[in-house]
C-alpha cells in the first residue's frame, strides 16, 4: 500500500480542480489578473510536487 | 475528449459564460467538484453508518450536523435531503392531500407540483397572477373561497413559489401564507429559485413546508434538494415506519416512510454539503448578483423593440425577455434564421439560451462576475449593432 501515492493522486486532482475553478471564473477569455496568475503559478508548483511524489512512489 | 465511451467531456462552464435558466445556481463550487472526485462511488457516505442506520444520523462525513445546519439556515425546525425539490413536493402532497381534496397551486407552479397533486389525487385550483405577473394575497383568498365553494371541502394544501420559473418574479409569500393560515390551510413554499441563492427565512415567510433544489440553486450535483418543516409537522411528514413482515416479522428501524428510507447516499449529499459553507456566504451577496442582472437587462432594453417581461428593475437573476420586435426581425432575413442570435453569442463565448430563440426567451445570470456581466451586456448590444438594429446601443 502506498498511502503517499494515493494522497498525491487526490492532492493532484484537487489542485487541478482549483485550476478548473480559475478557468470557470475567467471564462470565456481566460485572461487572468496578476493575482490569479500568481495563485495559478503556486498551484502548478504544488501540482509538480505531487507528480514528483507519484514518480518516486510508483516508478522508482 | 471523452470521459467514457461515447461520452464527451462537458466543458460548458469552463469555456463559456453559461446563462442557462436552470443551470446557473447549480454550478458546483470548487469544493463540491473535489467532493465529487472523492465520493463518486455508489454508497460512498455509508462507510461509517451505524445505528440507527439513517442518512441524517451519519457523523462521518458530517451529515448529521449538516441536516441540523440546513434547518437552521432555513429558519425551520427539521430538514431532510431529498432527490430534488420534486421529491419534496411529492412527500408533502402524499401526507397532506387525500383523494379529491382541493389543492391550491399558482399560475406559475412547476409541473412537478402538479404531478405531486395528481399522484395524491388532489384537485388543482390555480391562483392567477395579476397584470404585473405577481401572485397576490387577494387572488389567493378568492381562489380559496372558490375551491371551497366548488368542492364543498377546504383545500388541504397551498403551493406557492417564492420566485417563479417563468419570469423570475418575487411573490409575496408571507402575505399569501397569512391568508392561507386564516383558512387553516398549510403552505408549501417552493424555494427552488431562492434557497441557496438568496437569504430565505421559512418561519418569517410563514411556510409550513419549505422546499429547495440542490442542483438548481445550492451548487450541488443532481438530483438533490431539501425539504424542511416545522416541529408541529415533523412527525407527520417524516413519520417512521411501523410496518412488519407477516412471515419474517422483520421491522425496519427508524426509516422514514415518505423519504423511502435514506435519500442521497453518495456524491449528491456530499457535493451539497461541500458547497454549503460557500452557499451560506453567497446568499449574503445576492444584491450584487441583482446588480449584475440589471446591467444585462438594461443593455437589452437599449435595443429598440426589446421588452423585459419580468418585473423591472430586476430583483432576481432569472429574466424573461421578448425580442420579437428586435432580434426576431433579424432572424427573418438572416442566413442562420432563428439560430443567428444564439450562434453569435456562442461565437463570443456565451451560451445557455435555448438554441434558436429570438422571440420570448429566458436567461439566468446568477454567478457571473461584474466583468462577465458587462461583457454579456456589451455582447448583446454589439450583436444588435452588427445586425442593423436601431436603438441607443452604440
Amino acid at each position: 500500500m502506498s498511502k503517499r501515492a494515493v494522497d498525491a493522486v487526490f492532492q493532484g486532482l484537487y489542485l487541478l480542480t482549483d485550476i478548473r475553478g480559475v478557468l470557470r471564473d475567467t471564462a470565456p477569455k481566460h485572461k487572468l489578473s496578476s493575482e490569479q496568475k500568481t495563485e495559478t503559478e503556486k498551484i502548478i508548483g504544488k501540482l509538480e510536487r505531487q507528480i514528483a511524489i507519484l514518480k518516486e512512489e510508483l516508478l522508482a | 475528449m471523452n470521459c467514457g465511451e461515447g461520452i464527451d467531456t462537458r466543458q460548458i462552464d469552463e469555456l463559456f459564460i453559461n446563462l442557462d435558466p436552470i443551470q446557473a445556481g447549480g454550478r458546483l463550487t470548487v469544493d463540491a467538484m473535489k467532493a465529487v472526485l472523492a465520493y463518486g462511488d455508489g454508497y460512498s457516505v455509508c462507510d461509517n453508518c451505524s445505528k440507527p442506520f439513517r442518512l441524517d444520523c451519519i457523523r462521518k462525513p458530517p451529515l448529521a450536523d449538516f441536516h441540523i445546519d440546513l434547518a437552521n439556515f432555513l429558519h425551520m425546525d427539521t430538514a431532510r435531503l431529498v432527490p430534488g425539490a420534486r421529491r419534496g413536493f411529492q412527500a408533502v402532497a402524499d401526507v397532506m392531500v387525500r383523494p379529491f381534496d382541493p389543492v391550491l397551486l399558482t399560475a406559475y407552479s412547476h409541473y412537478t407540483e402538479f404531478l405531486a397533486v395528481e399522484q395524491a389525487q388532489g384537485v388543482p385550483f390555480e391562483i392567477p397572477a395579476d397584470d404585473s405577473g405577481i401572485i397576490t394575497p387577494d387572488a389567493t383568498a378568492e381562489r380559496i373561497e372558490e375551491a371551497t365553494r366548488t368542492t364543498g371541502k377546504k383545500p388541504s394544501l397551498l403551493f406557492v413559489e417564492q420566485v417563479d420559473y417563468q419570469y423570475g418574479n418575487i411573490h409575496p409569500v408571507k402575505e399569501i401564507a397569512k391568508v392561507a393560515h386564516q383558512y387553516d390551510i398549510p403552505v408549501l413554499c417552493n424555494g427552488a429559485y431562492t434557497i441557496g441563492i438568496m437569504d430565505v427565512d421559512g418561519k418569517d415567510l410563514g411556510a409550513d413546508f419549505l422546499v429547495g433544489s440542490g442542483h438548481k440553486s445550492m451548487a450541488a450535483p443532481a438530483p438533490s434538494g431539501v425539504l424542511a418543516t416545522t416541529s408541529e409537522l415533523t412527525e407527520k411528514v417524516f413519520k417512521t415506519t411501523k410496518i412488519k413482515g407477516d412471515l419474517t416479522g422483520r421491522t425496519f428501524g427508524v426509516k422514514e416512510v415518505e423519504m423511502m428510507g435514506c435519500t442521497l447516499m453518495g456524491v449528491t449529499s456530499v457535493g451539497m454539503m461541500a458547497s454549503f459553507p460557500h452557499v451560506k456566504e453567497r446568499v449574503k451577496k445576492f444584491e450584487y448578483q441583482v446588480k449584475y442582472a440589471n446591467i444585462i437587462a438594461n443593455s437589452l432594453l437599449l435595443i429598440e423593440g426589446t421588452k423585459i417581461l419580468s418585473e423591472f428593475p430586476r430583483k432576481h437573476t432569472l429574466t424573461r425577455v421578448n425580442t420579437t420586435d428586435s432580434f426576431d426581425k433579424v432572424a427573418k432575413t438572416h442566413k442562420k434564421k432563428g439560430y443567428f442570435l444564439t450562434s453569435a453569442l456562442r461565437d463570443r463565448g456565451i451560451t445557455g439560451i435555448l438554441a434558436g430563440s429570438t422571440r420570448v426567451w429566458k436567461y439566468n445570470s446568477y454567478g457571473v462576475s461584474e466583468e462577465q456581466a458587462k461583457y454579456v451586456a456589451e455582447t448583446f448590444t454589439a450583436i444588435a449593432d452588427e445586425n442593423g438594429l436601431s436603438g441607443n446601443s452604440s
